[in-house]
């Protein structure tokens, strides 16, 4: 079961870790990426523990991207391959 | 907090705690350094610690817990932190990652410190002439002063200059001030609003980040406050409770303070999702534990949350509840309801249920003489100086050798060779983590 509910703008954006954090009880931070919540990601989790929490986010506000990316095909071509 | 030390009695005090005998324990969660053990682990057991800085210092009076960072205060008026400090929160003028032992904040040399605090990410020390200092995480308006910024030095707090400060409570990403002797403005609040923990008389503001006046204490004496996750307390000179901010399991967020009707306490303190209350007579109370001692086992835990009769379906939108009348937006229409307050124990309504002040179970005949609150763990004291400990044990923070949760109070052992004669013992918990002070009594 989810520790909580937390919605994106209450998580902080860590330049360090590249990722959306919340604390977690236990001391560390729940983490999710951009890549995650692009594919959907609703679930953050601490990588020290058990905990993990449930994202309440806009998806659309993360897709934003797909666009982009479309004019950008060589790329997305590119991250495909590798 | 409520007994005053004046000038004079100061000296007799400190030489008389420097004859006493202090011994430190540490366990849970370890891995940036806060349990001074100079080792980056969890520790499952008490660990006796060997503290040179800290015991050259002076016996400690306060060990504020928070994050992943302590804070000593020492009887003397030093301070000392260790632990986490990268956003700042141990005040030696630079971020560090992990400070393995107590180091002095030197910038607070020439202050007589008396009281102190950790939230999570940031720290508060309040000085004997009345001044507030912040220093750590400031993203939220947490240090009060006026902008958004981290410091990694401790900063006096402006707005406080001509006012006499006496305590300071930091909790995730908020703090609250109590003034002394000031009836009507006593108490004020600064950082994350959001959940209602600044209980400022606005709906919902997200961030403060300079002090604002807390409204609804106008006839009321406060002599203690409190601040952990994103809850607020405060302790009225009666022994009355008042809380503030995020609800408790399934109850809505408390906007204003409000008063919890309970028998006469001495104590409150507060976790992420509980509080646990002292009454006068060493009895303990707990405030929504749904989650307390079944963390790690999602298919014991309370599934209240999830009840069916909720006639509004799965809510994202909070409820707001002032003076025991919820209201509520659904598409445009309000809601409202006013909630029984009859039952003596029953405080509040929520989305699904009910939540309740219970006494903790298996105290009988037991009187309790101290309380701490990690985020998700419980620890106290019995009058015999038995340490117990429950809740949340994912990273050994009950100290019982093992990394399992406990819904009933275990005892916890710190070596076959402690005597409890003659010795006075203290307990603190930081989010994931629990301390234990022995000091022994000198003789009479
Ligand atoms: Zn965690």
């Amino acid at each position: 079961m989810s520790y909580d509910d937390v919605e994106i703008e209450d998580m902080q954006w860590s330049d360090e870790l590249q990722a959306y954090t919340y604390p977690c009880p236990c001391g560390d931070l729940f983490q999710i990426t951009k890549e995650e919540l692009k594919l959907g990601e609703e679930i953050a989790r601490c990588p020290s523990c058990s905990l993990y929490i449930t994202v309440i986010y806009n998806a659309e506000d993360f897709a934003d991207d797909k666009s982009k990316s479309n004019l950008e095909p060589e790329k997305r071509q590119a991250v495909a391959v590798a | 907090m409520a007994v005053e030390v004046n000038q004079s009695s100061k000296e007799t005090i400190i030489e008389q705690r420097e004859k006493e005998e202090e011994q430190l324990w540490s366990w849970g969660a370890g891995t940036d350094g806060q349990l001074g053990t100079a080792r980056l682990q969890d520790e499952h057991l008490p660990q006796l610690l060997n503290l040179p800085s800290l015991s050259s210092a002076g016996p400690v009076s306060i060990l504020a817990c928070g994050g992943a960072h302590v804070v000593a205060l020492t009887y003397g008026g030093k301070v000392l932190t260790w632990g986490r400090g990268n956003s700042g929160q141990l005040g030696h003028g630079e971020m560090v990652n992990t400070l393995l032992a107590p180091k002095p904040v030197m910038s607070l040399e020439s202050y007589f410190i008396t009281q102190v605090s950790a939230g999570w990410s940031h720290s508060g020390f309040v000085s004997d002439e009345g001044c507030a200092f912040t220093c750590g995480d400031g993203s939220f308006g947490q240090l009060g002063h006026g902008d958004y910024r981290s410091h990694c030095s401790p900063v006096k707090v402006s707005f406080f200059v001509n006012k006499h400060v006496e305590q300071i409570a930091c909790g995730m990403r908020h703090s609250l001030v109590l003034l002394k002797d000031n009836s009507g403005n006593q108490l004020y609040g600064f950082g994350s609003g959001k959940r209602g923990q600044l209980g400022v008389p606005m709906d919902r503001i997200k961030s403060i980040n300079t002090p604002q006046f807390t409204c609804g204490f106008d006839d009321v004496k406060i002599i203690s406050i409190g601040a952990n996750g994103d809850h607020s307390a405060a302790l009225s000179a009666e022994g009355q409770l008042y809380i503030w901010g995020r609800g408790f399991g399934a109850t809505s967020d408390f906007l204003i303070p409000q008063h919890i009707p309970s028998p006469l306490l001495s104590k409150a303190v507060l976790g992420w999702n509980h509080a646990l209350i002292l009454s006068d007579d060493g009895e303990v109370y707990m405030l929504g534990g749904s989650h307390h001692g079944v963390l790690s086992n999602p298919e014991k835990m309370n599934p209240s949350k999830h009840l069916s009769g909720n006639p509004f379906g799965k809510l994202k939108t909070r409820i707001n509840l002032i003076n025991y009348i919820a209201s509520i937006r659904v598409d445009d229409h309000v809601y409202t309801l006013k909630l029984p307050q009859h039952k003596y124990n029953l405080f509040c309504f929520g989305e699904t249920g009910a939540a309740v002040l219970e006494r903790v179970p298996g105290l009988d005949g037991m009187k309790v003489v101290q309380i701490a609150a990690g985020a998700e763990h419980s620890a106290i004291i019995t009058e015999d100086g038995v340490i117990k400990t429950w809740g949340w044990g994912e990273h050994g923070q009950l100290g019982l050798g093992s990394t399992c949760d406990q819904n009933i109070p275990q005892t916890v052992s710190l070596g076959h060779d402690i005597e409890h004669n003659d010795a006075t013992f203290r307990v603190y918990c930081g989010s994931g983590f629990t301390y234990a002070i022995r000091t022994l009594c000198p003789p009479p």
